[in-house]
């Protein structure tokens, strides 16, 4: 029996890391991927407008079945702006601005080591000084405005700023979003996201 | 209203809404309780603030009052990302779409929650496979949770192998989660009288993530490093607490156990305690009830496939429920009339959890600040967040 030894243990359970995007996920939450159908059935954050399914305001909460479905593909985000110059090392700065928690255990779950970001040379910062990117989380709140304002501030250029899911993107069905949605350079669809779908966002923003 | 009447104190004080004060059996009109006085700073004192955005998983104020090293006090302010959510005269149904995003790593807890407070209300008697089929959803979350929280407390303590093959198994419980309704979080999963969450050979599979776990609970329970950081940190008095923090103090104070909501006495559920009442002591709780939870499912797995489609119809009424949520009790009141919500209550664990955490901080050194608010698996979404 291997006492203590952590390393040991580590190497017991051999590489789990998947090797996605070259190889696709095997599994994804349904209710985190493209809407596709026909109509205008009732929708309480209006994500659906003549017949077009809007990926950023969607919150997945399936009142428009059956007229619409889940495809199955996880790229729901936009990227308005690329950094190639983040493609050695990408620093994220996560901010809470008035999330759920499923945000922000998501973005999280991207270090785990099935999806394992560092492989892609992804890392997370706790200070904005230091920060490629910052990752917005939640809706708007009174309280978090001036710690939003300073951190934008704080960050050197160039710079990323993402909004992570329906409450930071369009306000989803919580409140507004924390940033008016033209302000960000990249919007990743989602309530919350996929870990698939965060990686994929980040990997295009830096121009891969 | 089946579960709650109003009467004199019975039971244990679980929390207070805007207007009742909850007990486990009974609830009364608010007392004017007595708010605790503002700390004063000290002289010698100076006030170490994090955040409210530190990197921490989710944006908090909390502020360390030290002469330099022993933490005097310690206040945590949820106000600054308050979210405020507007029901009264909404649509029920509509409702819960926002209830089970307050705590979305609880989603389960609180859709189940508010649906069975909306049941009572609308004299709903659940089929007992799908209240079987709740209990499977809840037990989920709580092996997740709970594998959280140990995540934290060992990245804490900065060791890298379990940090990592904890996660490894959280990320796989989400994904049984997701496989069997859709979504990750349980969003869409629940509604009133009704469930899409697949029970087929979940015990099989969570009973691997248990299996697993305990190989690693075992090498952190063997690492004097890791349990010299838990112990003797944050010595938890409250004698009003709740949930792993309660029953790590030796209380057996668990929704499962002293409320009717679920019928959690079908299940061979067995209260986990510890004497301890340290962060050691919660980390044992969380870690024993992993096993729990992975028994319970495997327990209820077969009696709860094949679930019907159960119609209801509106009603108008007042309702009450009271669910053990990983953190502890989560509490919902609702009051439908004309079929819309009228008024609501809602107590999270996390209030109450708060307090606990605040009190055992006394006297600790700033360096167990981490290890000990992790042990307490609190959310600050949930705390910070207003119905009206
Ligand atoms: S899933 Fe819900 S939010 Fe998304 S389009 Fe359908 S009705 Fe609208
Ligand atoms: S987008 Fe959805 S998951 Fe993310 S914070 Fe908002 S409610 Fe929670």
């Amino acid at each position: 029996m291997i006492k203590g030894l952590w390393f040991l243990r580590g190497l017991r359970k051999g590489i789990v890391t998947e090797k996605f995007p070259e190889v696709k996920p095997g599994e994804v939450a349904l209710w985190s991927t493209a809407l596709k159908g026909d109509g205008n059935p009732q929708c309480p954050v209006e994500a659906i407008v003549d017949g077009k399914w809007i990926f950023d305001r969607c919150i997945f909460c399936r009142k428009c079945l059956p007229s619409y479905a889940p495809n199955g593909n996880f790229n729901i985000f936009k990227v308005r702006k690329k950094e190639p110059s983040f493609n050695k090392s990408f620093h994220l700065f996560p901010f809470d601005s008035g999330a759920c928690g499923a945000c922000n255990a998501e973005l999280h779950n991207i270090a785990s080591p099935q999806y394992d970001m560092t492989r892609f040379g992804i890392f997370f910062t706790n200070t904005p000084r230091h920060a490629d990117a910052i990752v917005i989380m939640g809706v708007w709140t009174q309280g978090m405005k001036k710690a939003l304002d300073l951190a934008l501030d704080a960050m050197p250029g160039p710079k990323l700023v993402i909004a992570l899911g329906a409450c930071a993107a369009t306000g989803g069905i919580m409140g507004k979003g924390a940033l008016a949605e033209e302000k960000y350079d990249v919007v990743i669809g989602g309530c919350p996201p996929n870990p698939y779908t965060i990686l994929s966002a980040l990997e295009k923003a830096r121009g891969d | 209203m089946h579960w709650y009447r109003n009467d004199e104190p019975q039971g244990r004080f679980i929390g207070s809404t805007a207007n009742m004060d909850i007990y486990a059996e009974t609830y009364t009109n608010a007392s004017a309780r007595q708010k605790e006085s503002t700390y004063r700073k000290a002289d010698q004192e100076f006030i170490f603030s994090y955040g409210p955005a530190s990197g921490m998983l989710e944006s908090s104020e909390i502020d360390l009052f030290t002469p330099g090293e022993i933490i005097n006090h310690v206040d945590v302010g949820t106000d600054v990302r308050k979210r405020i959510l507007r029901l009264a005269r909404s649509n029920p149904v509509d409702a819960l779409m926002k209830i089970e995003r307050i705590n979305g790593f609880h989603g389960a807890s609180h859709a189940i929650c508010f649906i069975s407070a909306l049941e009572d209300a609308m004299d709903i008697i659940p089929d007992r496979k799908l209240q079987y089929n709740r209990i499977v959803q809840i037990e989920c979350e709580r092996i997740r949770s709970n594998l959280m929280v140990i995540e934290r407390m060992a990245q804490a303590a900065g060791f890298g192998v379990p940090v990592n093959q904890l996660a490894f198994l959280r990320e796989k419980m989400s994904r049984i989660i997701g496989r069997r309704g859709g979504h990750r979080y349980f969003f869409g999963v629940n509604s009133i009288n009704n469930s899409c969450f697949n029970t087929e050979v979940i015990g099989k599979q969570t009973g691997s993530v248990a299996e697993d776990f305990n190989d690693i609970f075992r090498g952190l329970s063997e690492s004097k490093l890791f349990i010299n950081r838990l112990q003797d940190n944050g010595i938890n008095r409250d004698s009003l607490s709740i949930g792993p923090a309660a029953r790590a103090s030796g209380m057996m104070h668990d929704a499962r156990m002293d409320s009717g909501t679920l019928p959690y006495e079908d299940t061979s559920y067995a209260i986990v305690t510890n004497d301890e009442k340290d962060a050691y002591g919660r980390f044992m709780v969380r870690a024993e009830e992993i096993e729990v939870s992975s028994n319970i499912i495997k327990h209820l797995e077969k009696r709860c496939r094949d679930l019907g489609k159960y119609d209801y119809s509106m009603k108008d009424g007042e309702g009450m429920a009271r669910v053990e949520s990983p953190p502890g009790d989560l509490f919902c009141s609702v009051k439908i009339a004309g079929g819309k919500l009228e008024s609501s209550g809602y107590i999270p664990p996390s209030i109450r959890n708060i307090e606990s955490f605040r009190e055992s901080m006394k006297g600790n050194i700033f360096t167990d600040f981490h290890f000990n608010w992790e042990s307490y698996g609190i959310w600050v979404a949930e705390a910070g967040v207003v119905l009206q």
